[in-house]
């Protein structure tokens, strides 16, 4: 079966999101903090009507360039510029931060060849897909965010 | 007809909280605040209130936010008891009919439960805390 992906870059790597219903594409802005919450939880966005937890993909990953120790308050600045992708799994909207949009590319969902990504774990990959010699990672989105 | 509920909207670190107004008792500056070692690191010391001493909570240790402590004092009924709450400013209130929509799904360890829910107020994301579960 082909479906449609949405391909973006994080952290100069290039993930994949399946297409299921709308996926909106906004420039960064500002998210509503929530204290105590996970560590690569940004915030809040309220838009449409729905409310989206807002996640740092590339802190849950593993693959934020690591900054000077104490230089968290630096966190905000770097994520402006980037966009923001509201997706959603399951019926659960969520929006993540990524550094840039690549395009919509139309792949098999049968050629994705088992999770052996470098550096990230295993268990959050649901597959490797290729497109003109570039390893495009499919995320399993339920298991990064949801594993509570 | 259910003529909906009053919130108190209220600062701290420069970002919006609501508590219902049916459990708040007083707004107060905070002023003749007792130091008292035999409370617990988040609470300032305790006041005198209605001829009792209630404790007095410094709501941004428990959220680790920065700055200091909240200079208004919102005296506050609990499931605990009696408390003071220290916050930066009363900014508004609140009447709604809005239901608060639950916190979204992998956001904070669900076994915290220092947020009832999220209000919408001025086009912005309130946070609506639990003044039941703030010492949990």
């Amino acid at each position: 079966m082909i479906s449609s992906y949405l391909i973006f870059h994080v952290a100069g790597r290039l993930f994949g999101a399946k297409l299921l219903g709308a996926i909106e594409i906004l420039p960064w802005r500002g998210s509503r903090f929530v204290p105590l919450s996970y560590s690569y939880v940004e915030g809040l966005i309220d838009y449409r009507g729905i409310i989206y937890p807002v996640f740092n993909l590339a802190q849950q990953l593993g693959l934020s360039r690591p900054g000077p120790i104490g230089f968290t308050a630096e966190k905000k600045k770097q994520a402006e510029g980037r966009n923001i992708i509201l997706l959603e799994e399951n019926k659960v909207p969520f929006g993540i931060i990524v550094d840039g949009v690549a395009k919509m590319a139309k792949l098999e969902d049968a050629t994705l060849a088992p999770g052996k990504a470098q550096g990230i774990d295993p268990a959050y990959v649901k597959g490797i897909a290729y497109e003109d010699d570039q390893e495009i990672m499919i995320l399993d989105f339920e298991r990064l965010f949801h594993a509570d | 007809m259910d003529a909906g509920t009053r919130f108190l909207i209220l600062s701290l670190d420069g970002e919006s909280y609501a508590i219902p107004i049916a459990r708040l008792l007083e707004i107060t500056v905070a002023r003749a605040i007792q130091r008292d070692p035999s409370l617990a690191e988040v609470f300032e010391g305790k006041v005198e209130f209605r001829g009792a001493w209630i404790p007095v909570l410094n709501v941004k240790k428990i959220f680790k936010l920065p700055g200091m402590p909240g200079t208004t004092l919102l005296v506050v009924t609990s499931g605990k008891g009696t408390l003071g709450i220290l916050v930066d400013a009363v900014t508004d209130i609140l009447d709604t009919e809005q239901r608060p929509a639950p916190l979204p799904k992998g956001v904070i360890n669900p076994g915290l439960h220092y947020y009832k829910g999220i209000l919408r107020h001025k086009e912005k994301l309130v946070l609506l805390l639990n003044q039941d579960e703030l010492l949990s």
